[in-house]
């Protein structure tokens, strides 16, 4: 198994987010205190002596507004010469003086503002840093960068190769937890670095044609459990994040979470072909003297002390390797292919409850399945599509940088639902005698394993006892590079009565969006076809549905997200069905349904595809 | 009645902690309480500290060194 590999990275914020909001209550609103700004840099040179500390190098990321402040150049470039630090440029922290007067503005997300604001202060701010330095840096970052603006960097400045490009699942979650008040949107991407697409940031690229020149990296490594369900910015290799989830003992000031958050992400190489990946990146504002999130400073700073401990000990024990984010890119490039995805079995560390998640990303799809709900699907972004969706003002999304969904069983319910209607999610039903159960019911396990291309998920066996007959059934589902598609095998490997026959009914129900609102489904065409017929119809939350026996395949087009998303039956003897939905149940649901007897199995592909 | 102040720490309100919203509340001197802008909760600095205490409950394996992932 190979090192962890660990991205360190600080950047001196003069005005770090929150400590003007939060350090500076009852004051008149100043950014240019000669206090805020000697603390700002006083945080970041403790980061970087901590790091130095431990024998970790960084990658110092300048902010706009230190570049304009000499001691935080010296210190960057002193830092180069003595640690090997890469000096590197993000496009966080712009808010100062000089950026307000320039641009009379408050914003300070790149990737919110137009597109000709975003070239104008990529073009100040990098030239700016070459004025500084005397060279263009090889990485950058934010919380989110937006294809275009990549495009637009790299073509200006061909020596980025790597950037902070999101933070993983940090949407609608995030946004509420802060009091509808934080608006970085931007689930729906990979959690681990990635090469993307020209076309859409999250969406990895398939092959040289789509690459935008950069490898990504996210904003931390974040538990792939909790921020599913909760707020992003409480669970991840962030000691601070750490704090503000109340994750630690307050007598003893201990967080184990800390550590089994970066062992899990050790583990993860198990999947990944020996490749394992950490980010930290703490913004000052996060060790503000003042104390935030009901920690006092010294519990501040001990959890950034005794995170970078943690890493350097595995470090000294040859279990972790530190790179810059250049480097990183370098090794990236050259370890992985664009066919490549990234497999995360991930186990429940912090609830104690057991689940087990299996996440899966390539430059086709991203999806999860939960073991907890047998297996069942419960996201999934077609990035087959390649969605190209700017962001910014003057588009149609100008703060809504997530990567939209066929099901997200938290937002748009899964398989329970309030009295009516259904969620989105994809399972199988299986029927006998007038009784159905739903493998959601079903609480299991997964084991991984590899065949050459194939990635492939093995469910232990579930029990279904019906008031006559008991049989169990085994789910294993199949991801092929390359193939935009998914392989499911419904198995029944145990049965009281070989005689008896019961109804499998793959299905999926889903619909589209970004947040836990519904759309506008008018232009969605659902569809069956066989050799002879083809049933069609327009949705119009009028509730209707169609079968044909002998099924090729049930079809949706999602004309908003240029998705096309199949069912395919292997057999024949399948009969295929739609169903519309209605307006308090805004889905649509495709399915297959096969009648099976004695110990029989039944096998599907997922299939997505880009619409015309 | 003069205006409320931060708290020291920046306490947040532990009833919307507990649904997942993080509200810094603020200190009302004269009644030495702190109270959250959006919901009803109102209570001491003893209080606060042993409501979070509480909303730690869900975190089950909050004490748990885990050296097994499969």
């Amino acid at each position: 198994m190979d090192k962890l590999i660990l991205n360190i990275i600080h950047r001196p914020e003069m005005v770090p987010e929150y400590a003007e909001k939060v350090t500076g209550h009852g004051k008149e609103e100043d950014i240019s205190r000669e206090s805020l700004l000697t603390e700002s840099l006083d945080i970041f040179k403790t980061q970087q002596e901590i790091a130095h500390k431990h024998g970790l190098k960084t990658t110092i990321q300048m902010t706009y507004a230190s570049l304009f402040n000499d001691e935080a150049v010296s210190l960057a470039k002193e830092h180069h010469e003595k640690y090997g630090d890469e000096i590197s440029l993000t496009l966080l922290g712009l808010p100062c003086e000089e950026f307000r007067k320039k641009y009379k503005t408050k914003d300070f997300c790149i990737w919110m503002f137009s597109m000709e604001d975003k070239k104008a202060i990529v073009k100040d701010v990098f030239e700016k840093f070459y004025e500084r330095f005397g060279f263009y840096p090889e990485s950058t970052g934010s919380y989110y960068i937006d294809a275009e603006l990549t495009n637009y960097i790299k073509e200006e400045y061909p020596s980025i190769k790597c950037a902070v490009a999101t933070c993983w699942e940090e949407g609608p979650k995030a946004y509420r937890t802060c009091n509808n008040s934080w608006y970085t949107i931007f689930d729906g991407g990979p959690w681990n670095p990635w090469i993307p697409s020209k076309q859409n940031t999250h969406a990895p690229a398939k092959d040289e044609s789509e690459d935008s020149g950069i490898v990504a990296i996210p904003h931390l490594s974040r538990d792939l459990m909790a921020c599913f369900d909760g707020n992003g910015s409480n669970f991840g290799t962030h000691p601070q994040n750490v704090l503000r989830g109340m994750i630690y003992d307050t007598e003893k000031w201990e967080y184990p979470y800390l550590y089994n958050l970066i062992d899990q992400y050790r583990h993860l190489a198990k999947y990944n072909r020996g490749y394992a990946y950490n980010m930290m990146f703490v913004g000052p504002g996060w060790m503000n003297k003042m104390g935030r999130w009901e920690a006092p400073y010294e519990l501040l700073l001990k959890s950034y002390e005794d995170g970078m401990a943690y890493y350097a000990k595995l470090k000294e024990e040859g279990a972790l390797e530190e790179m810059t984010m250049s480097e990183f890119a370098d090794h990236y490039r050259k370890t992985h292919t664009y066919e490549q995805p990234e497999c995360a079995l991930w186990k429940d560390i912090l609830y104690g409850s057991d689940k087990q998640y299996f996440w899966y990303v390539d430059p086709y799809m991203r999806t999860c399945l939960d073991m907890n709900q047998g297996g069942a699907m419960i996201d999934l972004r077609p990035y087959v599509a390649k969605l190209e969706r700017p962001v910014g003002i003057g588009t149609k999304y100008v703060q809504d940088a997530s990567y939209p969904f066929l099901i997200q069983a938290n937002y748009r319910a899964g398989y329970f639902t309030h009295y009516a209607g259904e969620g989105t999610v994809k399972s199988l039903k299986v029927s006998y005698k007038g009784e159905e159960v739903d493998l959601c019911l079903c609480r299991t396990k997964a084991k991984y394993s590899e065949e050459g291309t194939k990635h492939i998920v093995k469910l232990d066996p579930v029990t279904i006892e019906f008031s006559d007959l008991e049989i169990d059934i085994v789910s294993t589902f199949v991801f092929e590079e390359g193939s935009s598609q998914i392989k499911v095998i419904r198995e029944i490997t145990r049965t009281t009565n070989p005689e008896a026959v019961v109804e499998f009914n793959e299905y999926m129900t889903a619909c589209y969006g970004t947040t836990e609102y519904p759309e506008d489904m008018t232009n969605v065409i659902l569809s069956v076809e066989n050799d002879k017929e083809k049933q069609e119809i327009k949705y119009n939350y009028k509730c209707r549905e169609a079968e044909l026996e002998n099924a090729k395949d049930v079809t949706a087009i999602v004309p908003e997200i240029e998705t096309v998303v199949k069912i395919i039956p292997k057999d024949e003897n399948v009969t295929g069905y739609y169903r519309e939905g209605y307006a308090f149940s805004p889905m649509f649901t495709l399915g297959l349904k096969k009648e099976i007897k004695g110990k029989g199995e039944m096998t599907t592909w997922l299939n997505l595809q880009k619409a015309n | 009645m003069a205006q409320s102040t931060k708290g020291k720490l920046n306490y947040r309100c532990p009833s919307c902690f507990m649904r997942d919203l993080d509200i810094d509340m603020f200190y009302d001197k004269e009644k030495k309480e702190y109270y959250c802008l959006r919901c009803c909760y109102r209570g001491s600095e003893e209080d606060v500290l042993q409501k979070n205490e509480m909303a730690r409950f869900r975190y089950g394996n909050i004490s748990k060194r885990i050296k097994e992932f499969d």
